[in-house]
């Protein structure tokens, strides 16, 4: 355990968390895109949003992935604000989440998702 | 001597934010391992604190700018569709490297990867800057959270490393003109 000297752990617990779901629902999101119809209509947030302009699905990926990203950076740092929790076991499921997200924005993985032409 | 307006922000992108990009990281790295409390008096604590607050927010903020820049003013550009029966793809750079089986994975692979990958780079270096924020000097008492700041840090120059990489040769076979 760390000196007791310092401010507890659990707010910057709550930001790496955050980063790393952040990553991974943007993995997650840039794979549904590839199924193409309407989630990747929905996507284009240029369009239906107004958030820019001829930047397609691509607007609505990253605007997604900046919500996850402040949604559970809000939410656990209210939680685990004044805490000292394990941070070895947070950062470790953190950076297994910043992986994922890292694969699954790789081409030749979400391409997987591409429905088979018949 | 001068720069087309497209020019102008694609130089903005890539190579003034981009080196700011790459000076922080290379500051900040070096900052965060040496800030441990067996190298440093007291008096050098106080005096690097300051510092490695600056250059991870720097790193943090520049980070967000080059993304937001690169999406949402240069990739429209890089995207934009070419009226029907348009010969010259000179000014729509991803028609212009799909039109060609030899170029075509610039932007199947390349650009695919790079537009995406991107984007973590400014979600870790957020996290480091947040935690060098609120620690502070005490930082030098947090070795697991420093060692977790490197970790995010240099994976965060990676994200920004492999977009930078794809970023200069696909404009060099396609560029934003």
């Amino acid at each position: 355990m760390q000196s007791t000297e310092t401010k507890p752990n659990g707010p910057v617990a709550a930001s790496f968390m955050a980063a790393g779901i952040g990553s991974l629902v943007l993995g997650i999101v840039v794979c549904l895109n590839e199924l193409g119809g309407d989630i990747s209509k929905f996507l284009a947030f240029d369009k239906n949003f107004g958030l820019g302009s001829g930047v397609g699905p691509l607007s609505g990926k990253v605007s997604i992935m900046v919500l996850a990203f402040v949604i559970s950076w809000v939410v656990l740092h209210l939680v685990w604000r004044g805490k000292e929790v394990n941070f070895g076991r947070v950062f470790t499921v953190a950076l297994i989440l910043v992986a994922a997200g890292f694969i699954l924005t790789f081409p030749p993985v979400f391409e997987l998702f591409v429905p088979k032409k018949a | 001597m001068s720069l087309t307006e497209r020019e102008f922000w694609t130089l903005v992108h890539g190579m003034v934010l981009g080196t700011l990009f790459l000076l922080a990281f290379g500051g900040g790295l070096a900052g965060l391992y040496s800030f441990r409390e067996k190298y440093l008096t007291a008096d050098g604590v106080a005096e690097r604190s300051p510092r490695l607050v600056l250059g991870t927010a720097v790193m943090a903020v520049v980070a967000w700018l080059t993304v937001i820049v690169g999406t949402w003013i240069v990739y429209p550009w890089y995207r934009a569709v070419p009226a029907a029966g348009t010969t010259d793809l000179t000014k729509f750079p991803k028609s212009l490297l799909i039109s060609n089986p030899d170029t075509a994975e610039w932007h199947t692979f390349g650009m695919e990867w790079k537009e995406h990958v991107a984007f973590l780079a400014p979600l870790l270096a957020t996290a480091v800057a947040f935690a060098t924020i609120y620690y502070g000097a005490q930082l030098v008492r947090r070795g697991e959270i420093r060692r977790a700041m490197l970790v995010f840090f240099t994976l965060a120059f990676a994200a920004a490393g492999i977009a930078g990489l794809f970023g200069a040769l696909i404009t060099k076979a396609a560029p934003i003109i």
